[in-house]
């Protein structure tokens, strides 16, 4: 069935092996060699930037920027403090891709912060890991840390090249908007996480004032593979514009659900062939194709489309963090939107008001609606509400909680009227399942 | 977070604070405010203002620095609750696999409302999603991750703690 499609070549590339973490597992297979042969060498720092540039590998964290142009970005040979930061705080719904890196390949993950340390310039490295890794995911990583250090590989006179770079660990405390890049450097210096207005960019003003370079886990455990096989093998899988392989995190009404790391371009038919297809020979109704922040997109468009930034786009969508949540034809679409209105609700960081107001609203009217409590008008007030938040705030979090809100009206609108003319027949469900939706606020 | 008596770090927890403060620049303190409230709320189960006010006190800072932060972020709890913390994540792939149910069945079975806490267990009003949306349903005790949740799996986990 997919004996024609690559699976687990790159971040989970130790995952066949008997122990997949260890430090001699990820040895056996080549790793740190790229490593070595950088810092004895002497390698030239933009021959690094010039290679990531032309495999053409983006970000994995959501934004998907081209990760060789931040890269250059920071001037590295000026004699400023510099730093990375992994952003291993993996908090968008739906995503839990990184988790496995984490615990079973944390050494590609070290060695490309060490190798994108090098090319910038920092001596500091900073792994920021969500809160709630505290013990399993924390504790692979911290150990594949020990023993990285333990062999010379990083540190003070790395492999006697003197070569200094120190690779922290770091923990967060429970936050979303955390994930959100200058939030992070805010956390960091032991702040509130509250995002952070740009210009300037990271990269200039980032982490105690000093340019910064902020990546995501997979993008980074990208990279010691893309170096040691060279930009031609990466861009040997995936489509012109979106070279290379995606992690993805196939979660919903699948018979396997998993996370498979395959081409970009890779028909979504076969990823879901990949993850054992519908659930009880279901029919697929929806799918969100990169976390909850993005539109959904009904399941006949998705039959149709392909597992690339462009092709996603063309759908209606975004391709995002790589999260693919899937629906099958019995799913309640209100249902599903009141809960992700729920979160973004929680999670706003409330610092502008269209975000901090905005998805309050949105999260009252849906919940509204799910009660069988709402009128016409609410519908058309919840309509108008995405575009007043998007494009005025401070962070993307605005954004993500408005268009999921948008298309989900706008591909199922019908289902929100029937709940106005009270004539779904599920009213039971509806009502006992907004027991545990009390409408509670956390502390903020 | 009211309570008169006053409350020293211990020597473990100061030391452990001053070698996490090693991983940044020269002088900077509140970085390890976070580390040390995990530290502390581990040793107290939750954070009263004692507490803030001996780590201020501890890094130097103003009280403020550091309640902001235990009330910002989540996993941090400043309210009495029971021994053992379970987070049901009912985000939107645990919700499509019955994560309602399961936290309904969690409700009935020890006895506590969502958010709420008794002696032995908090029933955490988790509102993000936990990063293992791939074995939903699923939930952190005490930070440990159970996934493919069942009724059948709850009851082996909570038997497991009873007997403890
Ligand atoms: C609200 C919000 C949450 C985010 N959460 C995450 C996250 O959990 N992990 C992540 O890597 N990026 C997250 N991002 C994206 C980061 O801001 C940033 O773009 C990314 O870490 C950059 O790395 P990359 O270029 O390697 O993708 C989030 C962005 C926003 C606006
Ligand atoms: S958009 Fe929302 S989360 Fe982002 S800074 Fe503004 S209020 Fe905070
Ligand atoms: S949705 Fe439950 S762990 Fe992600």
């Amino acid at each position: 069935m997919n004996n024609n499609i690559r699976v687990n070549e790159l971040c989970y590339s130790t995952l066949s092996s008997k122990n997949p973490n260890s430090f001699d597992t990820y040895v056996s297979l080549g790793g740190y060699s790229t490593w070595k042969n950088i810092v004895t060498t002497s390698y030239d720092r933009k021959e690094i930037i010039e290679t990531i540039l032309k495999s053409g590998l983006r970000g994995r964290g959501g934004a998907g920027f081209p990760t060789g142009r931040k890269w250059s970005f920071i001037n590295q040979d000026s004699e400023d403090i510099k730093y990375l930061v992994c952003n291993a705080d993996e908090s968008e719904p739906g995503t839990c891709k990184d988790r496995d890196i984490l615990r079973y390949n944390p050494h590609a993950l070290i060695e490309g912060m060490l190798i994108a340390s090098y090319a910038i310039g920092a001596n500091t490295a900073y792994c920021y890991l969500r809160g709630e890794f505290m013990d399993d995911v924390y504790s692979s990583f911290k150990k594949a840390l020990a023993d990285a250090y333990e062999n010379k590989l990083i540190g003070n006179n790395i492999l006697k090249t003197n070569i200094n770079i120190e690779l922290h660990d770091l923990i967060g405390a429970g936050a979303y908007i955390v994930g959100e890049e200058t939030a992070m450097l805010e956390s960091i210096e032991g702040k509130k996480g509250f995002p952070r207005f740009k210009p300037p960019f990271p990269a200039v003003k980032g982490l105690f004032g000093s340019p910064t370079i902020i990546n995501n886990v997979e993008t980074l455990a990208s990279v010691p593979k893309i170096m040691e096989n060279g930009p031609e093998w990466f861009k040997s899988a995936g489509t012109k514009d979106s070279p290379g392989f995606k992690c993805f995190s196939v979660s919903g009404h699948v018979n396997k659900p998993g996370n498979y790391e395959i081409p970009l371009g890779t028909p979504f038919k076969k990823l879901l062939e990949l993850a054992g297809g519908m659930k009880d020979g279901k029919k697929i109704k929806a799918v969100i194709p990169g976390g909850s922040s993005v539109p959904v997109v009904p399941g006949k468009v998705m039959l149709e489309t392909n597992m690339d930034y462009e092709s996603i786009t063309q759908a209606g969508s975004l391709l995002g963090s790589g999260a693919v949540i899937i629906m099958d034809e019995d799913t309640n679409m209100v249902e599903v939107i009141h809960r992700i209105a729920r979160f973004y609700y929680s999670e706003s960081c409330g610092q502008c008001t269209p975000c901090r107001e905005g998805t309050g609203w949105m999260f009252k009217i849906i919940d509204k609606i799910l009660n069988g409590k709402a009128n016409l008008e609410d519908i058309k007030t919840l309509e108008s509400i995405p575009s007043m938040i998007s494009g005025s705030t401070i962070c993307a979090l605005g954004d993500a909680a408005a268009m999921p809100v948008e298309s989900f009206i706008k591909h199922y609108k019908n289902e929100f009227l029937r709940y106005i003319n009270h004539e779904n027949q599920n009213k039971e469900k509806i009502f006992s399942s907004n027991n545990n939706n009390e409408f509670v606020l956390q502390k903020k | 977070m009211q309570d008169n008596s006053t409350y020293k770090i211990s020597s473990e927890v100061s030391s452990k604070i001053n070698k996490w403060l090693l991983k940044f620049p020269d002088g900077k303190k509140k970085p390890a405010i976070i580390y040390a409230l995990h530290l502390i709320q581990k040793e107290n189960k939750y954070i009263k203002s004692i507490h803030v006010d001996a780590l201020a006190n501890f890094l130097n800072l103003k009280n403020i620095d550091v309640y902001e932060i235990a009330a910002f972020y989540s996993m941090f709890e400043l309210e009495k609750i029971g021994k053992h913390t379970i987070s049901v994540c009912t985000n939107v792939s645990c919700m499509l696999n019955g994560s309602d149910e399961i936290l309904s069945y969690l409700e009935s079975k020890l006895k506590i409302k969502v958010g709420r806490s008794s002696d032995k267990y908090f029933l955490k009003d988790e509102r993000e999603c936990l990063a293992a949306c791939c074995g939903a349903p699923m939930m952190q005790v005490d930070h440990k991750y159970y996934e493919n949740l069942t009724k059948e799996k709850i009851d082996k986990i909570i038997t497991e703690i009873e007997n403890e």
